[in-house]
């Protein structure tokens, strides 16, 4: 790249650092929660709560930054690209950290010695991994844009999708009791928050493509399943 | 002889006339804008210009599209003014210059011997980087200027009409309506500039070429002759050369990015494609650079 603009460039780049590290606040959130639900542990939950203000804190501060780039740099071509794939990626990161909240909410519901039942919450902990993991590799991705990084995402996810199936199945034939089956329910609300936070995972590595390639198709388009993913290139 | 060659000249011009004619009659609307009239479609194929030896614009081969605004970008000794200029023949002005390959009007190639420079000057009209009305002349006598040169005989009343209509085409009217006979270089720099736009259509052109038109202009002025060249594009093909990329990603529907290997290297087309797909996803690197200010 020839030599021009560089503090518009340093801008650029401040930019891109500030919102990925939204993701390191976000696997920090997600480790706390996790730990929260192996332990039962409502102060670490409460901690969570209280917590996620930074992440809307650095919400607001990209978008503003964010504003002021579109403002004063009328940004254009991959530079555009960038920026409007790194408000998707905020938002992205703002609904993860809206996810631990939920998880942590839900947390005092169990009570103190709820009934637990081992292999949901197995997998349950295996959802929270297979998330943190996902979401290194959403910002490893981004931050080298690769492509092919990303798109691995899609098969990522189909590992958090099976385990919140699976957990699905085990509350169903829970139990008669209702301590166990409430508690049941209760963790298929923890598991469909993590179910959520690997899509946005995806998301983010659409936002890839969409830098590197200026097309935007989803990887898997929801509403129609195994149909049109972005092709491969 | 003298004589085959004229014959030849007149029955090119009347084919421009009859082209003309049969365009004006047409009122369709195309790509969502309202086309009022359809104008004209250059091609410009294997174009090489020259000033003297220097070889300044190589191999250029564009298309420009009726009704649409077409704008020339690239740094400064790109060549771009000077394929502007190649379009209504001003470029052979210049002592020295020639001009190598085709530029077609319609099918018309504006180069071709029976074809005479000042109908193709009357065809493509031309608004430049400074304001230049004729400045001993009044605003409506630098409007009616062209009417005089082109049709002898026209009446008083008629001409009233075409200088009102030209001036309210150039969103002027309202603001000299009461000062008509006063010198066209007594207004401001903006309205100066869509004096000379209102000269320009006067003699209702095909086509309109402008040369940074907003350079010397403030920037509510800049917005006005924006506002302007949108509306001018529903009658008129509108090629624009300009060094503010963001006019040009306001103003234009097409672009096209020139640029030159070198220093003393001549000026090439690098890519031309829809403004928007110019501003987002550039096809090339160089291009890319450009629009993004990496160069330098």
């Amino acid at each position: 790249m020839p030599e021009a603009r560089l503090h518009y460039q340093d801008q650029l780049d401040a930019l891109e650092r500030n919102c990925l590290s939204g993701l390191d606040l976000v696997i920090a959130s997600l480790d706390r929660t996790m730990e929260a639900v192996e332990h039962q542990d409502m102060e670490l939950a409460e901690l969570v709560i209280a917590d996620d203000d930074r992440i809307d804190g650095r919400y607001l501060e990209v978008h503003q930054e964010i504003l002021t780039m579109l403002a004063t740099q009328a940004p254009v071509a991959t530079d555009l690209r960038l920026i409007s794939a790194l408000l998707h990626v905020m938002h992205s990161i703002e609904r993860m950290g809206d996810q631990c909240v939920n998880i942590s909410k839900v947390i005092p519901l169990t009570g103190n010695d709820a009934p637990v039942h081992d292999e949901m919450v197995d997998r349950i902990l295996l959802m929270g991994k297979q998330g943190r993991s996902m979401l290194s590799q959403a910002k490893k991705a981004f931050e080298g844009r690769d492509v092919e990084l990303a798109r691995d995402l899609v098969r990522q996810d189909d590992l958090i999708d099976n385990l919140n199936k699976e957990c699905f199945k085990i509350a169903v034939r829970v139990g008669e009791e209702e301590d166990i089956r409430e508690w049941a329910m209760t963790m298929m609300l923890v598991a469909r928050a993590l179910e959520r936070i690997g899509d946005n995972a995806v998301d983010i590595g659409e936002q890839v493509a969409f830098v590197v390639t200026g097309l935007f198709r989803e990887f898997e388009d929801a509403s129609h399943p195994g149909q049109a993913p972005l092709p491969s290139s | 002889m003298p004589e085959t060659a004229d014959t030849t000249k007149e029955k090119g011009r009347s084919n421009m006339a009859t082209d003309l004619a049969r365009a004006a009659k047409k009122a369709v609307t195309r790509g969502g804008d309202k086309v009022e009239r359809v104008a004209k479609r250059f091609s410009v194929k294997d174009v090489n210009l020259f000033y003297g030896d220097f070889h300044a614009v190589e191999d250029v081969s564009m298309t420009i599209e009726p009704n649409q605004v077409t704008a020339l970008i690239g740094s400064s000794g790109c060549g771009k003014t000077t394929v502007l200029r190649s379009l209504n023949r001003m470029h052979e002005l210049t002592p020295g210059a020639r001009v190598e390959g085709e530029v077609a009007l319609d099918n018309q190639n504006i180069y071709a011997p029976n074809v005479d420079p000042v109908e193709v000057r009357r065809l493509v009209g031309m608004v430049f980087q400074a304001p230049n009305p004729f400045p001993t002349m009044s605003a409506y006598e630098n409007v009616a200027a062209g009417l005089s040169l082109n049709r002898r005989g026209i009446s008083k009343s008629e001409k009233d009409d075409i200088v009102e209509k030209s001036l309210r085409g150039a969103h002027l009217w309202d603001e000299v309506k009461d000062r008509l006979d006063r010198k066209g270089s007594a207004l401001s720099g903006g309205q100066q500039q869509r004096l000379c736009i209102a000269r320009a259509i006067a003699v209702e052109p095909e086509v309109l070429l402008m040369d940074e038109p907003c350079s010397a202009l403030d920037p509510v002025a800049t917005l006005a002759v924006e506002d302007l060249i949108e509306d001018l594009k529903t009658r008129y093909t509108i090629v624009i050369v300009t060094h503010n990329m963001q006019q040009a990603a306001r103003v234009s529907d097409v672009t096209a990015f020139f640029n030159l290997e070198a220093a003393g290297k001549p000026g090439r087309l690098v890519e031309m494609d829809a403004t928007d797909k110019m501003f987002t996803t550039p096809s090339k690197k160089e291009t890319e650079d450009y629009v993004s200010g990496r160069f330098g």
